[in-house]
């Protein structure tokens, strides 16, 4: 790809890099002041003791020592935001693709279904919070009257500290509507002829999904793998529509647990301090997500597969 | 043409200006009042303000509407640039923070020479002494009850003289009677099944803040009165969450509360589950009347006395304000009754002036008025009046900074009890330490 590597630059060449720099300010302008100062400030910010309404006193690392010593939440809060996006990820991955896949045959109605899946994707949080949290209800939910009819015994599934994380999970996999969308996409784009030769050869329905459709669709799976484990990192909206960090600690998300620091108790130093923890955890998890990437994507057309 | 236009639009900028300006020089003092909400939702509280505007030419308010979920942060903004309005609303449990850090003004002359004075109980203090904020309203603490499923049951409705209070135990047994599984059959009956019940006895609302009026009653406290001293490790408060929580596990007469969501009301007695249930005042305007459900109200059980708590939110008095005379006067004028007239006859508010709980004539006007939900007027006067003279104790955060932090922490320990993974005592010792913190800790 390298054209331009033999000679000195050209004023044609110069003119143009001109303009490309010109076109880039506004974005450049953009990232810097929406995105990297603020995050800067908040490294910086996590050092001083804030309220928000007093002078910033310095304070070292006394918040981060606080979180990792004292703090009662802290723990239990990167327990709860890693164990939920790991189920979360895990189940609306599968769950998705698996729909995909049932969407791209020629079923009947199938823009009427497509329509079905996504929807949920586009439904107000709120609402659908609130009527989750009717069918889970403990004392006259409808999964509970579905169960006791059925003769077995009641299951909490948001008031007990061990269920409300699949509960929720399963709430986060039936609005994975998005990812379907690629998903579908990326299948459309799975060429036809080495279905056809595989066909030929005699390969069963499920051989061709494991050794041509899974193989094909690996970039995809990677965009919305990384894609849906940094916003199930980032969960929220449940904490604050539905169960208010608990039972217990169990849904208090480490962007709950900041959001609680900073704007409800005034606690903004603090609550930097916590978000500088998350940048690092999210950090990581993406790292080895990249990682361990090259291992398994097959992009089709590179050379070193 | 353009250019035209911009001068023509920049010409008309500065004459509005400049009346603007000159608006300004009327002689009257300016100041601001902040509210939370968008405009819109503002309208009301311009009209408000017009009118007192147009009735005196002395003080003239503006109105500065924050987006509710700004609203603290903007606040917290302008303290730092020493810009903030002279008056406004804010949050019953940000009000004792902004008072230590001197941001609010003494207001304990706001009613100096007024025919009423506030209700005492709604009076925010520091350190349980200096008076820097009233509220807005009062709202006590009752029992609602849906008289149909009394009546079926054959049980008296609950008390709604202070005198003849039901004790815990008496609470007990008439929720027994009211609570029926899908065989008809109650909680003291054998074969009871406590998988399927069908209509539960009570709720005693287990949102946070409301366990505390238990732990009064069970003769402890939350907290010291200066509201330095974090007390719930006493046997007391432990021994009333305890009960509380017991009444699902051990007695299966109320339904599985974690204590989550402010909507006990809703989700019990409005939502025609539940016999009875505890709640605020407020519920009378803001869902029962509209519940199509058949209701009275009655007095709070009594675990060894008989406490209510009160609260709502406050209007407050920034310090940073150069006209202060006249923003407490404004404010002592804002929070009079006749100006939210609507929410008290709907029964959304109960009033905050000493006169209405005191003077025959005032109360009547409330509680006569046609288009108060409770028409029985005895009961209403005994509930509302009478209950709130004789047994409201402030709620904590009218003495206690950081009542946020431990009402969130205290949540959340205290969801193993609810389920009864954990008893009252275990949760509350094991977590003594970070609950005591929260309320002296400054990081």
């Amino acid at each position: 790809m390298n054209i331009s590597a033999t000679t000195g630059k050209s004023k044609l060449r110069k003119a143009e890099s001109r303009t490309a720099y010109l076109c880039l300010i506004p974005s450049i302008l953009g990232l810097s002041i929406i995105t990297y100062i603020p995050l800067i400030a908040v490294f910086i910010l996590s050092f001083f003791s804030w309220k928000g309404f007093d002078t910033a006193k310095f304070v070292g690392i006394a918040n981060y020592v606080r979180l990792f010593t004292k703090d009662p939440y802290f723990y239990d809060s990167i327990q709860a935001t890693v164990s939920y996006a790991f189920m979360a990820v895990i189940g609306s991955m599968l769950w998705s693709l698996m729909i995909a896949m049932l969407l791209n045959r020629k079923v009947p109605a199938r823009s009427f279904f497509r329509a079905v899946f996504y929807l949920p994707y586009v439904l107000p949080a709120m609402a659908v919070y609130l009527g989750w949290s009717w069918l889970y209800d403990y004392n006259h939910g409808f999964f509970n009257y579905i169960i006791s009819v059925l003769g077995g015994s009641k299951v909490m599934f948001l008031d007990n500290a061990n269920m409300i994380i699949p509960s929720l999970s399963m709430i986060a996999v039936w609005l994975s509507g998005n990812l379907i969308v690629i998903f579908i996409a990326g299948l459309q784009n799975v060429p036809r002829i080495y279905h056809e030769a595989a066909e030929i050869d005699g390969a069963n329905g499920w051989q061709r999904f494991w050794n041509i459709t899974l193989p094909c669709m690996t970039p995809i799976i990677f965009y919305n793998l990384l894609m849906a484990l940094v916003t199930n990192l980032q969960v929220v909206t449940p904490a604050l529509a539905l169960t208010s960090g608990g039972p217990g600690n169990s849904t208090t998300f480490m962007s709950y647990l900041m959001y609680r620091y900073a704007f409800i108790n005034n606690k903004l130093g603090y609550s930097c301090a916590i978000s500088a923890v998350f940048f690092v955890l999210i950090g990581i998890f993406t790292g080895i997500l990249f990682a361990t990437s090259k291992s398994w994507i097959f992009y089709m057309g590179d050379d070193n597969e | 043409m353009m250019k035209k236009m911009l001068a023509l639009l920049l010409c008309a900028m500065m004459v509005f200006g400049l009346c603007a300006s000159a608006l300004a020089e009327d002689g009257a003092v300016h100041i601001t009042y902040s509210y939370w909400g968008t405009p819109d939702e503002a309208a009301s509280t311009q009209a408000v303000l017009d009118t007192y505007n147009a009735s005196q030419n002395k003080i003239f308010v503006e109105l500065l509407c924050i987006p509710n979920e700004q609203y603290t942060t903007k606040l917290q903004a302008m303290a730092v640039a020493n810009e903030m309005p002279d008056c406004g609303i804010m949050n019953e449990n940000g009000v004792l923070a902004f008072a230590n850090a001197g941001l609010l003004a003494d207001v304990s002359d706001m009613y100096e020479g007024k025919d009423s004075q506030p209700l005492d109980c709604v009076t925010f203090k520091n350190e349980g002494v200096t008076p820097v904020a009233f509220s807005g309203c009062n709202e006590i603490l009752m029992m609602f009850y849906n008289k149909d499923m009394f009546d079926a049951a054959g049980v008296d409705y609950p008390p709604t003289k202070v005198e003849d209070a039901w004790t815990w135990e008496e609470f007990i047994d008439v929720s027994k009677k009211l609570t029926i599984d899908k065989n008809g059959l109650h909680p003291e009956d054998e074969g009871f099944d406590s998988e399927n019940i069908v209509q539960y006895g009570c709720v005693v609302d287990n949102w946070t803040w409301q366990l505390e009026v238990w732990a009064q009653s069970n003769g402890g406290s939350w907290f010291s009165p200066d509201g330095k001293e974090c007390l719930i490790n006493s046997p007391e408060a432990i021994e009333s969450i305890q009960k509380v929580a017991d009444l699902t596990l051990v007695e299966h007469v109320m339904p599985l509360y974690l204590g989550l969501n402010d909507e006990g009301i809703i989700r019990s007695v409005a939502s025609g589950t539940v016999a009875m249930a505890t709640g605020g005042a407020w519920n009378i305007g803001t869902c029962m009347s509209s519940s199509g459900i058949d209701f009275g109200i009655g007095v709070l059980p009594k675990m060894k006395e008989a406490v209510t708590a009160c609260t709502s939110g406050p209007q407050v008095v920034f310090s940073q304000s150069k006209h202060l005379a006249e923003a407490k006067e404004f404010i002592a004028w804002y929070t009079q009754e006749e100006n939210s007239w609507n929410l008290i006859e709907t029964g959304i508010w109960m009033p905050l002036l000493e006169k209405y709980y005191t003077q025959e004539e005032a109360i009547d006007t409330w509680l006569k008025d046609e288009e108060f939900p409770i028409k029985d007027y005895d009961m209403a006067k005994s509930v509302l009046v009478d209950y709130t003279l004789s047994s409201a104790k402030s709620a904590c955060w009218y003495y206690t900074p950081n009542t946020n932090e431990f009402t969130d922490l205290l949540r959340s320990v205290l969801g193993a009890v609810w389920t009864g993974d954990q008893t009252a005592e275990q949760a509350i010792t094991e977590n003594f330490d970070a609950l005591s913190d929260t309320i002296t800790e400054d990081f």
